[in-house]
């Protein structure tokens, strides 16, 4: 019995389904080759047209809401020390504490790093493709955790929005914590992970070329 | 001669989809970056392209009027409907001679 715990693996099972009878109906006329009657029209439209229409909608979806989650990020290997370290559960690192969020769930890297504005899945999604090109150009040979390439680092300065989409700026006990940087805070001169900065450090030592830079 | 060319068409479309679908699939069942990019995009393009060529094919074969479709040698179908117009329904019949 086939059991489906999720939207996403419905898309896929429909998708493969699709995908399936689309290359059963190709098989079926380069081996038959019939002649162009309507009924053979009209099958070929089905495995031409609609069925590869439904894979590509299906597989859209689920393959973008694959690509919201922890597994995805960390299937490049320059992101294993990265995902190791947000999935250790003894780990006490910002992105591990977060990670254990049930409300993130799989989604921790996506929910802080994605572009908080009307279009940030968009630009995030382009900066996503950007991450694909560096990797293939630049990290494609780096070792195991891509110890041989660059320091990877943002390729821009991390906003507090992403922090302030949980974290109230106007909460009684967070105006208390931080009365002294409050307007720095909210002009954008302070970033809330300058102070709070543990953010990957474990993943960051295990690197060696950030030790080398270290030092 | 648009017959044969329609035919050519349609056994490209068929193997162009077949290629975007071993694309799409495998960027479903080993969703890696590079799969999903090389799906989303060539695999796609392919479809849509495959499609076009099926439409086009489908065109070309109407304009012809289905006239070539049952080779000679081929037995007619006795169900009172001319060679012709089974697969191309669309060619009214011949009006009576004066």
């Amino acid at each position: 019995m086939l059991h489906l715990q999720s939207t996403e693996q419905l898309l896929k099972v429909i998708a493969l389904a699709c995908a399936a009878l689309s290359v059963a109906i190709g098989i079926w006329y380069l081996v038959r080759r019939p002649h162009l009657h309507r009924a053979t029209k009209t099958l070929l439209l089905l495995g031409l047209g609609v069925f590869p229409l439904i894979v590509s909608l299906t597989g859209n979806i689920a393959s973008f809401e694959y690509t919201l989650t922890r597994p995805f990020c960390g299937s490049c290997h320059v992101m294993g020390p990265y995902l190791r370290d947000a999935e250790d559960p003894k780990s006490n690192s910002l992105a591990a504490m977060h990670s254990r969020n049930h409300k993130f769930g799989e989604n921790s890297c996506y929910t802080c790093h994605a572009d908080y504005q009307m279009l940030g899945a968009v630009t995030t999604k382009m900066n996503g493709m950007r991450h694909l090109f560096k990797y293939v150009t630049e990290y494609a040979s780096t070792g195991p955790d891509g110890e041989g390439g660059p320091p990877i680092h943002l390729y821009k300065p991390f906003k507090s929005e992403a922090c302030m989409q949980c974290h109230s700026m106007t909460a009684k006990k967070y105006l208390e914590q931080h009365a002294d940087q409050i307007e720095q805070m909210r002009s954008g001169d302070v970033a809330c992970i300058d102070c709070h900065n543990e953010v990957h450090p474990l993943a960051l030592s295990r690197r060696a070329s950030a030790r080398r830079e270290e030092k | 001669m648009k017959h044969q060319m329609a035919k050519q068409m349609v056994l490209f479309s068929v193997i162009g989809t077949m290629v975007a679908m071993a694309f799409m699939a495998s960027s479903i069942i080993f969703p890696h970056p590079l799969l999903l990019v090389l799906a989303m995009s060539i695999g796609q393009g392919i479809a849509i392209f495959a499609l076009a060529l099926f439409l086009l094919a489908v065109a070309l074969d109407l304009q012809s009027s289905g006239v070539a479709y049952i080779p000679v040698d081929e037995p007619v179908p006795e169900t009172g409907v001319e060679a012709g117009t089974e697969a191309g329904s669309e060619t009214p019949p011949a009006p009576p001679a004066p």
